[in-house]
């Protein structure tokens, strides 16, 4: 209970100072361009990755990235590129 | 993105390829580590290829024991693998190297020289100065002294007020500007006259100071009074001098006469030309590109730009000029013109232009031309006064 007022009070104060609220509530920041590439900041590793499905771990669970060809175009400790025909992007 | 591609090929990259179980748990190892992987690409259930620097390869060697993965070089790209399959080719590097020093050898001579900027002087003419101070094609350019040429020129040549000498690259480019003449002093102190001369019609005057003696329309003879200086009016007392001024256009006529025997031959062009274009320089020339001259007699010309020398053959046969007198009159016409402009001074506007032919027994060809001009004949004569 005490965890999630303190969540409610960071977003509000991110709100009124727009904070970028990735970084204040430690969020990933998913973009992407077309259905051809995403880029997922703040992530957590990669659970799996196959050319059909890719699992990316993040604060608020599993990201699932199912598409075609998929690559990982690069991969640094904070940020991800796919590359690749994407169809469905699913947080679960 | 394209900078980032030049860097990784400058500094070299590999292609490996990956084999294990628990290829994430790899993914997940190297990015933990700080150890850059790009393009990854999971080729089926067990191998992976992926593209890595060379820095990061090293730190993965002790990780792959961890995960049990099997790493294999698949390519070596970039800069110091080519480099590195190049190692005993000396020759190949100093090659290169003195690629390099020619290219800056080169850069560092004069190998054109413009001018700029001329309006009555000859451009040809500040070329030739320049030539003698060392301004030519081939010239060192270290060796030049922009500031000391550049006074040089406006020492050594009449009527030109400033000079700049740029050395652009390869050109060297002077721009000058040439000096205004100042106007005459006029003496209007010595009375004078305005006399005529040449003879003419006037066409149009224009009196500033002395009076007037012909009028519009009238004919006149050289020296013939046209302004005088000596005012008798009968409004004044006594007689005034002064130094008339004033403008006279008149209607003047030139004349001559040419003549063009028909029994000499002439040179004419057949039409049929054939090419040969060279590179180089001067004599040192290589053809490139040749056509056979084929021709009992030609002309020759030759066109030049830059290191591309282009010598073009024109085939020329001789014809007499009986057989084409229309060709003939143009050209007794042209010859004419030329020679009679060179009476015509300068300043002087042609209003009309007439051409006679006469022809002589068929084998001479006479043509009488007149120029009828606009000129000004005014003509300053002191007044002589005890």
């Amino acid at each position: 209970m005490r965890r999630k007022r303190l969540e409610d009070m960071k977003s509000a104060v991110s709100e009124l100072f727009e904070l970028p609220r990735e970084i204040m509530l430690n969020l990933p920041k998913i973009s992407m361009i077309g259905s051809n590439q995403m880029l997922v900041e703040n992530h957590k590793g990669v659970i799996e990755y196959t050319p059909q499905r890719i699992r990316v771990n993040s604060s608020i669970g599993v990201i699932r990235i199912q598409g075609t060809e998929m690559q990982l175009k690069n991969i640094a400790a904070d940020d991800i590129m796919i590359t690749g025909e994407i169809k469905t992007v699913e947080f679960i | 993105m394209f900078f980032y591609i030049l860097w990784n090929f400058l500094i070299g990259y590999l292609v490996i390829r990956v084999e294990g179980v628990s290829l994430e748990k790899f993914i997940n190892l190297t990015v933990t580590n700080g150890i850059y992987l790009w393009g990854i690409n999971r080729q089926n259930y067990t191998t992976l290829t992926a593209k890595i620097s060379i820095k990061g390869f090293r730190k993965l060697h002790g990780l792959s024991r961890k995960v049990h993965c099997r790493i294999r070089i698949v390519d070596k790209r970039g800069l110091p693998f080519i480099i590195y399959r190049y190692r005993n080719r000396k020759m190949l590097a100093v090659g290169m190297v003195v690629f390099v020093l020619i290219l800056y050898g080169f850069s560092s001579f004069v190998w054109s020289v413009e001018v700029q900027g001329t309006e009555s002087i000859s451009p040809e003419k500040l070329i030739k100065e320049l030539e003698a101070l060392g301004v030519k094609p081939g010239a060192f350019k270290p060796m030049l002294d922009s500031f000391t040429i550049e006074n040089q020129i406006i020492l050594n040549m009449p009527g030109i007020s400033w000079a700049s000498l740029e050395l652009r690259g390869s050109r060297a480019i002077l721009r000058v500007k040439e000096s205004v003449k100042p106007p005459a002093i006029v003496d209007k102190d010595t009375p004078s006259n305005i006399v005529a001369s040449k003879d003419g019609i006037i066409h149009d005057m224009i009196v500033l100071d002395g009076q007037a003696v012909v009028k519009e329309g009238d004919t006149v003879k050289e020296g013939q009074l046209l302004i005088s200086g000596i005012i008798d009016h009968s409004d004044t007392i006594g007689v005034r001098y002064v130094h008339s001024m004033g403008q006279v256009i008149a209607r003047t006529w030139y004349e001559e006469t040419l003549e063009l025997s028909l029994n000499e031959p002439y040179r004419q062009r057949t039409g049929r030309k054939a090419e040969i274009k060279y590179i180089g320089w001067d004599r040192l020339k290589v053809p490139y590109s040749k056509e056979a001259v084929e021709y009992a007699d030609y002309d020759v010309e030759v066109l030049k730009d830059g290191f591309f020398i282009t010598e073009i053959y024109y085939e020329v046969e001789e014809v007499y000029w009986k057989s084409n007198i229309k060709k003939a009159r143009k050209k007794l016409e042209e010859l004419a013109e030329e020679k009679v402009k060179q009476a015509v001074p300068r300043g002087a506007k042609i209003i009309d232009k007439k051409v006679k032919y006469d022809m002589i027994e068929s084998d001479k060809l006479i043509a009488v031309i007149y120029i009828e001009a606009l000129e000004d004949i005014g003509m300053q004569q002191t007044i002589v006064t005890q």
